[in-house]
């Protein structure tokens, strides 16, 4: 895949385009009841699952994209879609001006996926011999080869499993190993799956720091899946919530918090084991003279709060910070858990 | 393109060289434990042949040929195909066809040249040659030119009949992954143990079935019959060849209707063992 393929493909401007997509799969429901054997066998029963129900969403060159949802929401179905591996049900899906099922070849070559529960690099072969690999498969010229070969040992340190065995490698090394090689053609777009799943806070750390400096070039596109939000916040500058299928939110991360709910956190430090009772906070937990309190949205008056303990009990010290990105994102998907249409998966 | 596949080729043994060759003591056992597996897979047929002077109506060298003849015929598909079509039931089952999915090449083309493995069945090639050789000299075959070419077609035909017949079986995991997963290697299997034998004492429709519905006959006896004389015509050459392509187009057809399944459907179970080495 050498540039002057992509010579067509606009500099900026939309590269990815959901438009309605939706995505059934028909799910065998058999009966564990040992008389139903033969209706098991004979007239099986089916449930359909409508992994995506009408996504419509484009993102632009340059952006990553946060895509995340809880569990079965559609995430791995949508990065399938994107990457030629599944055609939708309905809905058109373009990519780089292309079909990505039946442009596969072409569009393929321009894209790069990693999937954090899968591996690309020859499980029996060092590192290094899958990158060859890549290179012949891909075509990848050997000036850009070496110069990404560069990059995949400085910033996600792959030097140091260079040499040995795929399945030998450390599930952080793997990782790496993986993101390096997805790397190596200089994809126009970057698909992760999951990529940081089950890494140690070093090898997250170093995935992150590859995406941030693509990101600062401005001429690569990730959509990146995790479940991890304080990752997917330092990475990505919008978010695309899918629940159940459908397009939940769409936007930036402060947006997401003061639409769902900005938690804020206020402890005091008094010299009463009894917390000071404040209206429009609510008491989290006490340890000692700590109280820990939960307070609602961004209206909430932090002034008039401390005002109101320090009339109940002498405040010795005070701390506010905002509820980690996960609380958000947990009181999102339990808000969703309530008011989900019975039936739906 | 075909540059690119040779290209391809040459990747894939590089890759495959590698691997046999990783440890003195991992290469001196691999072969070893190939030589014995080579050496067990003819002798029962060859114990009888000689035993008996030959099965009746082949001679004990025309017995030694066509073991050979069918350990070269096995080769071949091992050498192109063992880790993708010879057993893709076990790719598609798995999953991991989207291995190959994210590639910028033709499906057929990954297919054609991933599993290029011409150092891995070595131990086969070998003593299958040695056998058609030692044997042909003692039955004073001359190989003129146009022997040599019906050779060829009839070894490239039984070996395509492997090939396609275990992708056939292989591609029922398309529909259902679980259950196919080791449908290619089970067809293999049957092929290869039925490969060695004779089979003019069996009667007529057993025969045909063992050219059409279990076609091991084409992996040895039919085409050895065509090139020993026992079959007189040029029909008998052709007849390997032709059974072959008819096989290789059934397959290319439901490969490419199980493709616009796996389009829909995907795949709901991913297991990396046993992903290409």
């Amino acid at each position: 895949m050498h540039r002057s393929d992509r010579a067509g493909t606009p500099a900026s401007g939309t590269v990815v385009e959901c438009r309605s997509v939706c995505k059934t799969f028909r799910q065998r429901q058999p009966s564990e009841r040992p008389r139903d054997v033969l209706r098991n066998l004979l007239h099986p029963r089916f449930r359909t699952i409508e992994a995506l129900r009408g996504v419509s969403f484009t993102v632009n060159r340059g952006e990553v994209v946060a895509y995340a949802g809880p569990n079965g929401a559609g995430k791995s179905t949508t990065i399938k879609l994107l990457s030629g591996m599944l055609a939708p049900t309905s809905g058109s899906v373009r990519v780089l001006g292309m079909d990505p099922v039946a442009d596969r070849t072409r569009y393929v070559g321009r894209i790069g996926v990693v999937f954090g529960q899968r591996t690309e690099l020859w499980w029996d072969h060092p590192v290094a011999a899958s990158y060859e690999w890549k290179r012949v498969v891909w075509d990848i010229p050997r000036e850009r080869f070496d110069r990404m070969c560069g990059v995949a040992r400085d910033i996600l340190g792959v030097g140091e499993s260079w040499n040995t065995l795929a399945r030998e490698l450390s599930l952080g090394q793997r990782m790496r190993a993986d993101l390096g090689m997805a790397m190596l053609h200089e994809p126009e777009i970057l698909f992760l799956d999951e990529p940081t799943l089950g890494l140690d806070v070093l090898a997250k750390r170093s995935m992150t720091r590859l995406v941030q400096q693509l990101s600062a070039t401005g001429s690569v596109t990730v959509m990146v899946t995790s479940h991890d939000m304080n990752e997917l916040e330092q990475l990505a500058g919008r978010v695309i919530f899918i629940e159940s299928g459908n397009l939940a939110y769409d936007g930036d991360f402060a947006s997401l918090r003061r639409e769902f709910g900005d938690l804020r956190r206020l402890v005091l430090e008094t010299d009463s084991a009894t917390p000071p009772s404040l209206p429009g906070a609510e008491l989290v937990g006490s340890q000692g003279m700590r109280h820990e309190y939960r307070l609602g949205g961004g209206g909430a008056d932090v002034a008039a709060l401390l005002r109101l303990a320090g009339e109940q009990c002498p405040v010795l010290d005070v701390e506010t910070h905002r509820a980690p990105i996960d609380e958000v994102i947990a009181g999102i998907y339990e808000h969703w858990g309530r008011n989900r249409p019975a039936g739906t998966a | 393109m075909a540059a690119r596949i040779l290209r391809l080729w040459a990747l894939y043994a590089y890759l495959d060289g590698m691997w046999i060759a990783r440890d003195f003591r991992s290469f001196i056992f691999y072969y070893l434990a190939d030589a014995v597996t080579a050496v067990a897979s003819v002798a029962g047929v060859l114990l009888l042949a000689q035993r008996f002077d030959g099965i009746p109506p082949w001679t004990r060298d025309q017995v030694v040929f066509l073991l050979g003849f069918g350990m070269v015929a096995r080769f071949v598909p091992d050498m192109l195909g063992n880790y993708n079509v010879l057993h893709i039931s076990r790719r598609i089952g798995r999953g991991q066809l989207d291995h190959i999915l994210v590639q910028p090449q033709p499906v057929w083309m990954a297919l054609l040249t991933e599993g290029f493995a011409p150092f891995w069945g070595l131990l086969s090639l070998a003593p299958g040659v040695g056998l058609m050789v030692w044997a042909g000299q003692r039955m004073g075959l001359e190989a003129t030119p146009p022997w040599l070419l019906a050779f060829a077609l009839n070894l490239a035909g039984a070996s395509a009949a492997l090939t396609a017949y275990a992708a056939l079986w292989g591609f029922a995991a398309f529909f259902q992954p679980r259950a196919a997963e080791e449908i290619s290697g089970s067809a293999v299997d049957l092929m290869t143990d039925l490969k060695g034998f004779p089979l003019d004492a069996l009667g007529p429709g057993l025969r045909t079935a063992l050219v059409t519905v279990i076609p091991a006959g084409l992996m040895a006896w039919y085409p050895c019959r065509a090139l020993l004389g026992l079959d007189h015509g040029i029909a008998a050459l052709w007849a390997t060849p032709a059974a072959a392509a008819a096989l290789c187009c059934a397959a290319c057809l439901t490969f490419r209707m199980g493709m616009k399944r796996y389009a829909q459907v995907g795949s709901s179970r991913y297991t990396s063992f046993g992903h290409r080495r």
